[in-house]
């Protein structure tokens, strides 16, 4: 550098390599800062995001509670199934996915795709493709690791309903949460998530949250193709807790074998109305729940959900608590017991004349069991007379009718731990002002029909059960209920059913006077007397026959009344009864006909049983001796 | 043509030979870290040493008989582009054709050649015709270099651009820049051209194809994009950065490049491995080895004794640069992704040693920076 350059006196070029050299810097400063900002400013963000890259949750999905009856018999279990399952943040190609599913394992590919494209589904978690994968397809999920590693089998619990349809409505199923469900801040605020299997119906739906267990899961780092390279952590899934319910699988299966044959729809209840517990509920027709708990994927099973869910005689519906219809002649225990306790009538003076029927107005309404004379409460009861009741229900009026029906819960939810009980109908004045605006007035004709249970009353079969059960009890109206208790897990403590009976005070005499008719029914020959239940089992009941509305008739000519049968025993010995049976035979004609032998049956059942005699359905069927052939003959009681 | 003396070599520019060749075995650490199971450090590190001789031997050139020597080979590499386009016996790498596969199992980028050869014509033509007449360094361009110096750049445009390789094409474009601002445009052309490569740019994004649209939209709007498409490694890259932090996660221990999420950890996102492995104090370092070798480029220039030396460093200087600017700024997200490598960094062997062939010319524009 002895002698400068007289060429790099040129300024200009001078000029611009300092133009060159700052513009490089200033590209480097700019890249500083950048680099300064994704390092220290936003670290924790990616290094939380680099972590959410490299670990998995893999959700060991915990065992659903079994169920069993009350004698410790299992009623659902759930077995370990092989599932086909897709990642959704390991899918590459949508399209390729899919088709893979569809052609290979059989997935619904309008399923799938509506799985995959799910905004709200996390991507971390698994959707199911197929339950109880075959050898075949685990083969097949395999050999294709490599290409697919986004579809892998997983190893979860399957729900098996051992008995099939058996207490179908009661005992419920189980699905994957809808998106609906998901909103709904009773599932939202327990952390459901999407994907998880949940009770949809009966106690599955009422004791999910002690069924479920908690899920387990493990960590694990995968590469950048969602392969395990190594387990960090594991979490145990806890199994959810068992659920011992009232329900007795023998008594149910004689129940249940009461609707077999043709056109047999309707409710059969046994209860025990010392505490409420329901020792059978019978709801036909009926599903099998093994069908919703099969894979859901495939469209054969589509298929099957489908035909339950369309089927028009509707076999989710549990009639017990959400079919409604008029009580017929069972009402007349509760109108007896009201009028005894108002002093309407009394022991010594409850004569009141039948006349087979009588005039309101215009029109005369007719008995249908023809003329009883002047009956007392007893004979009115057993011979069911409805002129009786007529002119009882005129004496009291609407009003005391609906405040004493109402008392003893009627047109009320009983509580029982089923979802979607329904209310019914109890009508009076401010109802008919309400539906009728036509004809707004409730008129002495609207109170004959209420007196016996007939017009616009619409009430549950479990209403009614627990109503008269109540009174019988002398008065102790308990909530039927099918859970007895729940076993404790390592998570949660023991559960207990938790009883909380209305108390009412009826008078014993009250009591004795209904109750004995109620006996005599069966046992003096009134209308359940060519039934033939067994004499030493002191069985007192009521029958009733409820009108199909003309509008249903017209529908189908062949649409016979509803029959009613509800039962008590024992009655009118020195014990409390403990068996109530109510038995609803929808288009079953007159109570005695349909109603009566199947509930001599599920009484006869229970006390053989208590006995240590078999129940089985056949059996039971061929021990009790059948039925007389009860013809409704011209002069039928109701 | 090699001339070697005592004196020569002790006037050795050391910092331009050390800073490149830190920064090639910094490459050679986190190619070997982002899989130490391979040897592919092993080979760069021998393309490395190569490319160290090969530059210490251009020092001891004459480089202005290296730009007399230059058009044959540039020719013959055009050739060769222009055969490999033709033939299509280019190997398919990544998405473009511009490997060339030789025996041996060595592949060959004739395009990385094609940046230095472009460089050195484009000096050659400065020698020719202003040097030799008028040695005056800020005598403006005339219309007719202007236009020549054009020319020669659009054969190798458009051979890269048949081949696929945009990032390349767009480098070609940075080289010019450089040579015609250096060589001194005049302004209204300057500007005017800058003008016209804005409008060109704002043209040509709607007939660019669905991917490349989808890289640059992953820079503008990075939530916007398919995290699975052609977004993901962008994100990716920006997450390895992210992830590393002030000091890094220790070399080998980084996640994003370890478990394969970060893609081409080795080559064109070596990075963003690095970043996360040696985190902010790495890169720190990496890009003052960087500014240092362009400073001391740029240094070089200025002393230089003719127009054509300066240029040619100044061309290597806007090489160096570019390509610098749109890896680490795809790395971090600010650039889309169009596969232009690391210089000296990344995996490759063409291109390490053309830049190093590069780097000795320059010292051998310092060593002969006094008029004689």
């Amino acid at each position: 550098m002895s002698k400068k350059n007289p060429k790099n006196e040129n300024r200009s070029f001078e000029l611009r390599l300092y133009v060159v050299q700052y513009f490089a810097l200033a590209i480097f400063v700019a890249l500083g800062i950048r680099f300064y900002v994704l390092q220290v400013g936003h670290h924790q963000f990616y290094e939380q995001q680099a972590e959410n890259n490299r670990i998995r949750e893999i959700p060991i999905i915990a065992s659903r509670g079994e169920i069993y009856d009350r004698n410790g018999k299992v009623l659902v279990s759930s077995t370990p199934a092989l599932n086909v399952v897709v990642y959704p943040e390991d899918v590459t190609n949508r399209n390729e996915t899919i088709t893979a599913l569809v052609d290979n394992l059989g997935a619904d590919r309008a399923q799938i795709t509506a799985d995959l494209n799910d905004p709200r589904r996390p991507k971390s978690q698994p959707i199911l493709v197929k339950q109880n994968a075959s050898a075949g397809d685990e083969a097949w999920v395999d050999a294709h690791e490599l290409e697919h590693p986004e579809i892998k089998i997983d190893r979860e619990p399957q729900r098996v309903y051992r008995f099939g349809d058996l207490a179908s409505q009661v005992i419920g199923y189980v699905g994957q949460i809808s998106s609906k469900e998901l909103e709904d801040p009773n599932y939202l605020d327990e952390g459901y998530k999407p994907g998880d299997i949940i009770g949809k119906a009966g106690i599955e739906k009422t004791y999910d949250k002690l069924l479920r267990g908690k899920n387990g899961m493990r960590r694990v780092v995968v590469d950048s193709r969602g392969k395990p390279i190594r387990q960090l952590e594991i979490i145990e899934p806890i199994k959810g807790q068992d659920i011992i319910t009232t329900l007795d699988v023998d008594l149910q299966q004689v129940a249940e074998a009461q609707f077999d044959g043709p056109h047999q729809t309707g409710v059969a209840i046994a209860e025990d109305p010392r505490n409420g517990e329901i020792l059978a509920m019978v709801s036909k027709p009926s599903f099998d729940p093994n069908v919703f708990a099969a894979n859901v994927i495939s469209s054969e099973n589509r298929a099957a959900v489908n035909a339950i869910v369309t089927d028009p005689a509707h076999p989710l519906y549990n009639k017990a608590i959400q079919g409604i219809y008029p009580t017929g002649s069972t009402w007349k225990l509760m109108m007896a017991t009201a009028a005894l306790e108002e002093g309407v009538i009394t022991l010594k003076n409850s004569r009141l004349v039948c006349g087979g029927g009588i005039q309101v107005g215009n029109r005369f309404v007719h008995d249908v069991g023809g003329n009883h004379g002047t009956p007392d409460i007893h004979a009115a009861i057993v011979h069911s007379c409805d002129g009786y009741f007529y002119r009882l229900g005129l004496k009291m009026g609407v009003d005391m009718i609906h405040d004493w029906v109402s008392r003893f819960g009627m047109g009320q939810k009983t509580g029982i731990d089923l979802p979607s009980e329904v209310r019914g109908i109890i009508p009076d004045r401010e109802w008919k002002k309400r539906v009728n605006p036509s004809d707004p007035v409730w008129k002495d004709f609207d109170t004959v029909e209420a007196s016996i249970g007939q017009g616009s009353v619409a009430v549950t079969p479990i209403q009614l059960l627990r109503a008269e059960a109540g009174i019988m009890m002398g008065g102790d109206f308990h909530v039927p209920h099918i859970f007895k208790e729940a076993r404790g897990t390592a998570l949660a403590k023991m559960v207990d059913y938790q009883d909380q009976p209305k108390e009412m005070q009826l008078s014993k005499l009250t009591v004795d006077t209904v109750s004995y008719a109620a006996w005599g029914v069966v046992n003096e020959g009134g209308t359940a007397g060519g039934v033939g239940f067994p004499r030493d089992l002191n069985v007192g009941g009521k029958t009733g026959t409820a009108q199909v509305i003309a509008r249903e008739k017209a529908h189908g000519a062949a649409l016979q009344d509803h029959s009613w049968f509800i039962s008590f025993a024992p009655l009118h010995t020195d014990e409390k009864p403990e068996l109530a049976v109510v038995v609803l035979t929808e288009h079953g004609g007159f109570g005695a006909r349909s109603s009566g032998p199947k509930s001599r049956i599920i009484n006869a059942a229970y006390f053989s049983k208590k006995l240590g005699h078999p129940v089985l359905p056949e059996v039971v069927a061929k021990n009790v001796e059948p039925a007389k052939n009860i013809e409704p003959q011209p002069n039928a009681p109701r | 043509m090699v001339e070697f003396n005592r004196k020569l070599f002790r006037d050795l520019d050391l910092t331009l030979v050390a800073a490149p060749f830190l920064l090639g075995v910094l490459g050679c650490v986190g190619i070997y870290s982002t899989d130490p199971g391979l040897d592919r450090w092993k080979k760069q590190l021998m393309y490395l040493v190569v490319g160290l001789i090969l530059s210490l031997i251009l020092a001891l050139t004459d480089y202005r008989k290296v730009l007399s020597a230059v058009a044959p080979f540039f020719y013959l590499i055009v050739i060769l582009m222009l055969v490999m386009v033709l033939v299509g016996f280019g190997v398919k790498v990544n998405g473009n054709t511009s490997w060339l596969r030789l025996p041996g199992g060595i592949k060959f980028q004739p395009s990385e050649f094609a940046k230095l050869a472009v460089i050195l014509m484009l000096s050659r033509h400065i020698a020719q015709t202003h040097d030799e007449k008028n040695p005056a360094k800020d005598k403006p361009l005339s219309l007719r270099d202007t236009v020549i110096m054009g020319a020669i750049v659009l054969p190798p445009i458009i051979l890269v651009r048949l081949e696929n390789d945009t990032g390349t094409m767009l480098t070609f474009g940075a080289i010019l820049a450089t040579f015609y601002f250096m060589a001194g445009m005049r302004k209204t052309m300057l500007v005017g051209g800058a003008i016209l490569v804005a409008v060109g740019l704002v043209a040509v994004y709607p007939h660019l194809k669905g991917y490349q649209k989808e890289r640059i939209k992953a820079v503008i709007e990075p939530d916007k994009v398919d995290p699975k498409g052609f977004g993901y490694q962008t994100i990716q890259s920006v997450i390895a950065v992210g992830s590393g932090g002030t000091l890094g996660k220790g070399l080998s221990n980084g996640t994003q490049s370890r478990l394969g999420f970060l893609p081409y950890a080795y080559s064109d996102f070596i990075g963003a491995a690095v970043a996360e492995e040696t985190g902010l104090a790495g890169v720190l370092f990496l890009m003052s080895l960087y500014l240092l070798l362009i400073w001391r480029l740029i240094a070089v220039a200025r002393v230089a004794r003719d127009r054509a030396g300066a240029l040619m460093i100044m061309g290597l200087v806007g090489l160096l640069t570019f390509h610098i600017a749109c890896n680490l700024g795809m790395v971090v997200g600010l650039m889309p992704t169009i596969g232009i490598p690391l210089p000296l960094m990344s995996l490759g062997g063409t291109a390490v040693i053309s830049l190093f062939m590069g780097i000795g010319l320059a010292l051998s524009v310092r060593l002969r920076r006094f008029v004689n």
